[in-house]
């Protein structure tokens, strides 16, 4: 738990935003999300598509990431791989459509990543972008931030 | 966790397991589009053995040939969790309910799973917990007495949860259960010193636990003789 705070903190302070330690999930700035809790790095049109703190902390640990092929194409809001923990199977979802360049093999070996570093070492699939455009239909990190809020908000 | 609303128990009785694998596909399917609302399968399965989306075979240490013998069938399933034996006597729950409605993330919802037979268990003086880290279950010291393994797909749930109430556990020597060689499986029959009722009366209470749980403000009940009926007009 400490490691977690200390690389929030370390991400907050190179992101320039502000990290409150009330015990709920990081949010990055740059990032786009869904609402079914993927995040999407774009550049260009390369993506790196990967699952937010906010959904790997509701997760618990990962043991094992179902990856797809490189080559499958991949549609926004439909499943191409699944995640488990605790005896759970989750399916996740691509926030754009495209066509998947790279997978992360790490994950075979050290899928607890996706736990412990979700917007870095953790990220799952690599995606050549079909439309740009489809990137409206996802929130921003302010937006994103609301929507977890509300989600959990009844807690 | 928001105030669910209401649920809707079928009561399956002895079901096949590719049969319940098809009714849970459709359900999970008009709970996605709202066609149903949260809904509670309650069952047991002939002598099945199941593995989930890891597929680890090794963990069966027997030949094929010898499943046939012992009138156990085998299957794969996509469900989180390892290889585990289901058959008379042991109590099933296939919530097919929606995650996001309530809340709940894939943690708490097996920890609630979990909750569920503990106090089932606690019913009849039998203390059990919940397994350490990377042992989700319900234990009784170092015994299984309860396994879980859920599917969750748009943050609908399948596959669920199973309870021993006194089922033949000389069928778990068949395999190492959920992968975890050193520790036995139990049941409630084994654990408890008092008398069982019917299991129809446990079946029930295991219903209840569930529906108290999850903060279920009504309950409908179909029995299955109307489910099967239903379910053959939609096919």
């Amino acid at each position: 738990m400490a490691s977690r705070a200390l690389w929030a903190s370390r991400a907050a302070s190179y992101l320039r935003i502000s990290v409150f330690h009330r015990g709920f999930s990081t949010v990055l700035k740059d990032l786009k999300y869904s609402d079914s809790h993927e995040w999407v790095k774009v550049d260009g049109n390369s993506a790196t598509i990967g699952i937010t703190d906010h959904a790997q902390d509701h997760l618990g640990d990962v043991v094992y990431v179902e990856l797809p092929e490189v080559g499958a194409s991949v549609t926004q809001g439909d499943g191409f791989g699944a995640v488990e923990s605790v005896k759970a199977t989750s399916d996740v979802n691509s926030p754009v459509s495209g066509k998947v360049v790279e997978v992360n093999e790490e994950l075979n070996n050290s899928p607890i990543l996706v736990n412990s570093s979700p917007y870095e070492k953790g990220w799952i699939i690599k995606v050549e972008v079909k439309d740009t455009k489809e990137l409206k239909n996802l929130m921003d990190s302010e937006e994103y931030t609301k929507f977890c809020d509300k989600e959990d908000g009844n807690h | 966790m928001r105030v669910a609303q209401c649920l809707e128990v079928w009561k399956m009785g002895t079901i096949n397991y590719l049969e319940s694998l098809k009714l849970q596909e459709k359900l999970v399917s008009d709970r996605k589009t709202n066609k149903i609302s949260d809904t509670l399968l309650s069952l047991q399965h002939p002598h099945t053995y199941t593995l989930g989306k890891r597929r680890t075979d090794h963990n069966m240490l027997i030949p094929m040939s010898q499943l046939k013998k012992i009138g156990a069938e085998l299957h794969y399933t996509q469900r989180g969790g390892d290889i585990t034996f289901h058959g008379p006597h042991q109590a099933i729950l296939y919530p097919i309910i929606s995650l996001r409605e309530i809340g709940l993330g894939a943690r708490n919802y097996v920890e609630k799973l979990e909750l569920t037979m503990i106090e089932l268990a606690s019913l009849y003086g039998v203390k059990a917990c919940a397994g350490q880290k990377g042992e989700t279950g319900v234990w009784v010291g170092e015994r299984k007495i309860g396994a879980i393994g859920v599917q969750i797909s748009n943050g609908i749930t399948s596959h669920g949860l199973a309870f021993n109430i006194d089922p033949d556990l000389n069928y778990f020597k068949h395999i190492v259960p959920c992968g975890i060689a050193d520790k036995g499986v139990t049941s409630l029959r084994k654990e408890t010193g008092t008398m069982l009722p019917a299991e129809e009366v446990i079946h029930e209470q295991l219903i209840s636990c569930f529906a108290r749980l999850f903060g279920y403000r009504s309950i409908t009940l179909k029995e299955s003789s109307s489910v099967l009926s239903q379910n053959e007009k939609i096919e």
